[in-house]
């Protein structure tokens, strides 16, 4: 992370001045939970979101409210959970499933497919359900978990998480479809109804 | 199944995201549609698979920290000063 991840062309905000307590009463959760969805790891997140925050601290006297803050924080919280997931050379040992192995060779599904008794018509979901959701992110590899983050809990379009995994926009599609297949997968045996 | 479509079912779950998104030819999204009308097992993996993509859009995106965390942020910014505007303006 470093001082060129500002967007020069945003204005850096007018309003009351910030404090490091108000940074972190307004922003830590919101860049712990990015920062720990993408990193599958509640320490690695806590040393991303320091290092974010602290970032920001350090910077107070070029703040003047935060408009624009919270822009800038989660494309550094971004750069900064990819950053820290090189520097440790994690070569985490997920099994990297092929999604559409269970297709038949004719093309067939391999095994019945049911219905889910999950109704999300609620804007909320119960704590149960997100804490099955937040698992089966989670045990995704991790380039398939940084396409589902940013594209679907994030809702960023596909350009712009391009522009952050320096990818082409093709190819972030074909990785957040096979990211939602293994997730879809993962989720299944939790909702399924008992039969179709 | 391949049924009239010509398409098989591997074939529809490749063109998902695209079904969804509407940028498939006229051609192959009628297929797909006539595939899903005749393919109990399609329809119920079509709409899991937008389940799936629903309940993560519902996911929080904040949510308290853990204690212990603002703990220690506010520990670290005990050990920083803020830069101070140099006396006297700048240049």
């Amino acid at each position: 992370m470093d001082e060129n991840d500002r967007d020069p062309s945003e204005p850096l905000s007018t309003g009351e001045p910030l404090t490091p307590e108000k940074v972190f009463h307004e922003h830590a959760g919101r860049v712990y939970h990015l920062a720990r969805r993408m990193l599958g790891s509640d320490a690695d997140a806590e040393d991303v979101t320091q290092d974010v925050l602290l970032q920001v601290v350090r910077k107070l006297d070029t703040f003047r409210g935060e408009s624009t803050l919270s822009t800038w924080l989660h494309r550094i919280t971004v750069n900064a959970a990819l950053a820290h997931r090189r520097k440790k050379a994690h070569r985490e040992e997920h099994e990297v499933r092929d999604p559409f192995d269970h297709f038949l060779d004719d093309g067939f599904h391999g095994a019945p497919v049911h219905q889910w008794s999950v109704r999300p018509e609620d804007q909320v979901l119960d704590e149960e359900t997100q804490q099955l959701i937040e698992q089966a992110i989670a045990q995704l590899p991790p380039h398939y978990r940084d396409v589902i983050v940013l594209a679907d809990v994030e809702q960023l379009p596909n350009a712009e998480i391009a522009k952050v995994l320096g990818d082409s926009v093709q190819a972030v599609k074909s990785r957040l479809h096979r990211a939602r297949l293994l997730l879809r997968e993962a989720l299944a045996p939790h909702f399924e109804e008992a039969s179709l | 199944m391949s049924s009239d479509s010509g398409m098989t079912c591997r074939d529809l779950v490749e063109f998902l995201i695209d079904y969804l998104s509407d940028e498939l030819p006229i051609d192959r999204r009628r297929r797909i549609e006539q595939h899903l009308k005749d393919c109990p097992p399609c329809e119920a993996y079509l709409k899991t698979y937008r389940l799936t993509i629903k309940l993560t859009r519902q996911l929080p995106r904040s949510a308290p920290p853990p204690p212990q965390l603002m703990e220690r942020l506010r520990a670290a910014a005990q050990g920083l000063a803020p830069r101070q505007p140099p006396a006297g303006g700048c240049c």
